[in-house]
């Protein structure tokens, strides 16, 4: 429905929920801020459409991952900020092993010198 | 940039209560808010970029993209949101239905009928091949058999006693055994006499089936042994005749004249084999000079299987000689071993599945018409639907509400199905004549029935409202928002002709089936028996060997019975045979010829019915030469025989066979000879389905042996009411004999109709659903047929206009229809050939490819397709142009 931009990156939906968490580790933050935070932190190239952000935030909530409250920003705007959980901590933490095996599993596969042989 | 990570307070007035709490409208609010803020907090990025207030604007709502679309899929993480959807969808279905009313009882009725009619099937299969049988672990215990190929005289799997003596002492496979031959006895001592299936059982019996007496005890190893006198009753039996009395056991009963005592009462559901109500143990014991054929049952080994089974039998029978020392060849015999539940369902499962094929058909049909209906109702939905994607509606949502609403249809019509389905029971179970369907007292709904019919709603719902779901909302329809009022009909057209089609070819496949196995019916009915069953009354009594000792104390009782019934008012004639044309059993035997000759192959068996003098009358029977028997041919008189007409016109080509002598005996001496008084017709005496078969009648009065003479079936011509005139012949006999108890009794038309029953009942159950079919396909045409005419109506005017008669329109329409059935008649036929054959076995003189039946078929589609046409062709000669075009 949204425009999106060429460059833009799909991401899978256990790797949104993901990065939030670990944005989340920052600090507690609203949507808006948070699609932010990990355009910046990507160097851009990471472009969350808000139909999977706000799906995912609300998602993580209900699995008790983060919570909600009510806070006002600077421009007097009543803002939804969400924070880590205890569980949303633990959570992440699986989370970064499981990546830093598959980063290091796919980092082994196309060091292979077999594989670098035939491309 | 600008980070918005906010300024935290410890607690704002909002997060007092919990998320989980807030109602529905509550959290809509709040992602309203959320947006909002987002949006709110985008555009003053912008701004602070140095973007103009209405650029920034534009473009935080163009990144953000669709709000609608972005609240809807995040709702969807809320959870108990499917609940939600689920009722929303259902009151929008309920209401879009309310809103078309003749749509939604047409579907309904459509549909509900051909649930019904499934479900009715269902119950009647689940009732009697799915439900348990009445034996622990039933499928451990199978059927072993080891004799001859199957023919009228063994029609079950057995095993020569012999046999089975050294079989079950050899087999590891089957943990235990036992064996039981049938056949009613005499009960008598309780209230009227009467004659009980009975089963002749070992006293492993109830062990190796699992089942245990409700009342009393099962039998001990020595049961069977003399001097012991123990009888199990069933429970039918217990309640008719013993008024549920608990304390029957030890009572004494009489049967066969012999005294036993009641040891035990079966469970209600316990009456095998084959209804029995009285279980008398017996000991194996071998007769070197006779053998019998009897089913033996056994029961699985924990781990073993129905394959290792039948190795193990096959092997055992190679082995033993002893084994196979039987009275048949060795190599004639078959070894099986067969699952108890096909020995107790029979052939009718064969049939049964037939049947659920072509309700199935049935239902096929009306799905095809529902989906019709809503392909039309799609027409006039297609612009809200286009209005409804524009607005962000996800496709799969929209799907998902139309199947909502399908299978809300299909639903309400599954419910109507079930009440349908008590009542279409009721139907089937009275269109089967007595004794073609076994266990239906299993036949009721139960869970198991309405587990299926809910089932098959879903399913149904799903199967119809799939195809216009997916094609109402299509991509491409949205550009329809654009067009006019006008809608394109041509793809859905070809859609809902296809649609047609396939009712049509459904709709010939079971009229063929139907045809074929109606006009097979109507053969069996005109088979010439050689015999006249019309206006005949019988019945048959077995007499004890107990009471009547000798072969004179049988037949006088005969002459007497007849002598009586003659004399009864409205009887013209009476008179007795000892075994029916048509009965359960008979006797064949050969002959010698008095000049020396041997009997020519094929004709050394014949019937040989002993009969009185009348039988030839009340049978209908024609004589061809010669003379019937009259009452001087007794015993004392010269022994005469009647031959049938085949074996006589085949022993005497081209001259009567009157005068001359045959024996019945292997060495005949002066007084062995018979001299053939006259011939008679052919008649059929072991299955409709069977050749006439030749025979050889002697006088009743003239048989010496009381074996000939105990089982007698007496006969009588009568204009009078069957009921009446039986009841005056059991009284005849009563009035001699009051402990003899009479069977069978009834017109003959009815025992022979008895024999075609299950014919019968195939032809009846097929009718009634190809009728069910034509039915509903006519509807589809008519549909078809009625919506194009209303969608072309402008195209109509256009040619009335330009000089088009009533009449050519009239063929316009006429030619559509033939258009729309014949291929769905090419195809149906194609389909029938291939599928006709699985009726090959039920066909009796028709094939499956019988012209007649697929050319009168066809015939019978397109002229009610035609009827159904004339309604739609009416209104459209009578489109008045002037209408028509101002409808644009």
């Amino acid at each position: 429905m949204s425009k999106q931009p060429l460059s833009r990156i799909e991401l899978l939906q256990g790797t949104l929920d993901f990065i939030i968490l670990q944005t989340l580790r920052w600090g507690p933050g609203h949507g808006y801020g948070i699609a932010q935070m990990i355009r910046a932190n990507s160097n851009e190239t990471l472009q969350v459409d808000t139909g999977s952000l706000y799906p995912a935030l609300h998602r993580l909530e209900r699995k008790k991952w983060i919570e909600a409250d009510w806070d006002v920003s600077e421009n007097r705007q009543r803002v939804r900020v969400y924070r880590l959980t205890a569980a949303g901590r633990k959570q992440l933490a699986v989370e970064r092993s499981r990546w830093e095996q598959l980063t290091q599993a796919i980092a082994g596969v196309m060091r292979s010198p077999a594989l670098e042989g035939e491309t | 940039m600008n980070l918005p990570w906010g300024r935290r307070s410890e607690h704002s007035e909002h997060s007092e209560h919990s998320e989980h709490s807030e109602n529905r409208d509550n959290r809509d609010a709040a992602l309203d808010d959320e947006i909002r803020a987002h949006l709110a907090m985008a555009i003053a990025d912008r701004m602070a970029r140095g973007e103009s207030p209405a650029d920034a604007a534009a473009a935080a709502r163009r990144e953000f993209g669709n709000v609608g679309h972005v609240k809807e899929v995040t709702r969807e993480m809320w959870g108990g949101r499917w609940l939600e959807r689920l009722l929303q969808d259902l009151r929008y279905a309920v209401r879009s239905l309310l809103r078309a009313p003749s749509f939604a009882i047409v579907a309904v009725l459509t549909l509900a009928l051909g649930i019904g009619a499934n479900t009715a099937m269902f119950t009647v299969v689940n009732g009697v091949l799915i439900r348990a049988l009445p034996f622990h672990d039933a499928g451990s215990l199978f059927v072993i058999s080891h004799e001859p190929a199957r023919s009228t005289f063994i029609s079950q799997p057995g095993m020569d006693d012999a046999d089975y003596d050294g079989y079950r002492r050899l087999t590891r496979v089957f943990s235990q055994t036992t064996t039981f031959s049938g056949g009613p006895v005499t009960l008598t001592g309780v209230g009227e006499p009467v004659r009980v299936p009975a089963a002749n059982v070992t006293t492993t019996f109830l062990s190796v089936l699992g089942v245990t007496p409700a009342l009393g005890r099962p039998f001990t190893a020595d049961d069977g042994d003399a001097g012991h006198d123990a009888v199990l009753i069933g429970d039918r039996l217990w309640r008719t005749r013993f008024g549920a009395d608990r304390s029957v056991i030890g009572r004494p009963v009489m049967l066969e004249g012999k005294r036993r005592m009641i040891t035990g009462v079966m469970p209600p559901s316990f009456d095998f084999p084959n209804g029995s109500q009285l279980w008398i143990p017996f000991v194996l014991t071998l007769d070197p000079n006779q053998s019998r054929l009897a089913p033996v049952v056994g029961r699985l080994a924990p781990g073993a299987t129905q394959a290792q089974a039948l190795a193990e039998l096959k092997a055992i029978v190679s082995r033993h000689d002893s084994l196979t020392k039987s009275r048949f060849d060795a190599n004639e015999l078959i070894s099986e071993v067969i699952p108890i539940r096909t020995m107790i369902v029979g052939d009718v499962r064969h049939s049964l599945y037939i049947f659920a094929g072509a309700v199935a058909f049935v239902l096929l049909i009306a799905c095809a018409n529902v989906a019709n209906l809503l392909l039309m109702r799609a027409a006039t939905r297609q612009h809200e639907m286009a209005i409804r994607v524009a607005l962000g509606a996800d496709r799969w949502r929209l799907i998902r509400q139309l199947l909502t609403e399908s299978t809300l249809v299909a639903v309400v019509a599954g419910m109507l199905g079930v009440a349908f389905a008590m009542v279409g029971v009721r139907v089937l179970l009275s269109l089967a004549p007595a004794g073609v369907l076994p266990r239906t007292d299993q036949i009721h709904l139960d869970g198991a029935v309405l587990g299926f019919t809910a089932a098959l709603s879903l399913l149904t719902g799903i199967a119809f409202g799939l195809v216009p779901a997916l094609r109402v909302t299509r991509k491409e329809l949205r550009a329809s928002l654009g067009e006019g009022s006008r809608t394109v009909s041509g793809q859905r057209g070809i859609l809902r002709s296809a649609l047609v089609v396939s009712e049509v070819a459904l709709a010939l496949v079971l009229l063929v089936g139907a045809g074929l196995v109606v006009r097979s019916f109507v053969r069996l009915r005109s088979v010439d028996l050689g015999f006249n069953p019309a206006h005949v009354v019988s019945m048959t009594v077995d007499l004890p060997n107990a009471k009547y000792t000798s072969a004179k104390s049988m037949r006088d009782l005969h002459a007497l019975a007849v002598a009586r019934m003659a004399a009864l008012p409205g009887v013209a004639a009476a008179a007795a045979v000892n075994w029916l044309p048509l009965g359960h059993a008979m006797i064949m035997g050969d002959f010698h010829l008095s000049d020396g000759r041997t009997l020519p192959r094929g004709v050394a068996w014949a019937t040989k019915p002993a009969v009185t003098a009348d039988y030839f009358r009340v049978m209908g029977i024609r004589v061809f030469d010669g003379r019937t028997f009259t009452d001087r041919d007794d015993a004392t008189a010269p022994r005469v025989v009647i031959f049938s007409a085949s074996l006589a016109k085949r022993l005497w080509p081209g001259k009567s066979a009157v005068g001359e002598r045959i024996s019945m005996q292997e060495h005949p001496t002066a007084g062995d000879w018979f001299t053939i008084v006259g011939v008679v017709d052919d008649v059929v005496e072991q299955g409709i389905r069977q050749d006439r078969d030749a025979a050889v009648y002697q006088p009743l009065a003239q048989v010496g042996s009381s074996f000939f003479l105990s089982h007698v079936s007496y006969t009588v011509r009568t204009d009078g009411d069957p009921g009446t005139v039986g009841a005056a012949m059991r009284n005849v006999i009563q009035t001699l004999d009051k402990d003899q108890p009479v069977e069978a009794l009834g017109s003959l038309e009815s025992f022979i109709a008895s024999t075609i029953a299950e014919p019968l009942f195939q032809a009846r159950l097929l009718t009634l659903f190809s009728m069910f079919a034509l039915l509903l396909a006519s509807i589809g045409i008519y549909g078809v047929l009625a919506y194009s005419v209303t969608e072309r109506t402008h195209e109509i005017g256009v040619r009335i206009a330009l000089g088009a008669r009533p009449l050519d329109v009239g063929r316009m329409i006429a030619w559509r229809t033939i258009a729309l059935i014949l291929p769905g008649l090419a195809i149906g036929v194609v389909v029938s050939l291939g599928l006709t054959r699985v009726l090959a076995t039920l066909l009796f003189q028709v094939k499956p490819t019988d012209l007649a039946t697929f050319a009168g078929v066809g015939a019978l589609l397109t002229a009610v397709a035609l009827i159904a046409a004339l309604l739609p062709a009416r209104r459209a000669s009578r489109v008045d142009p002037l209408v028509a075009l101002r409808h644009e």
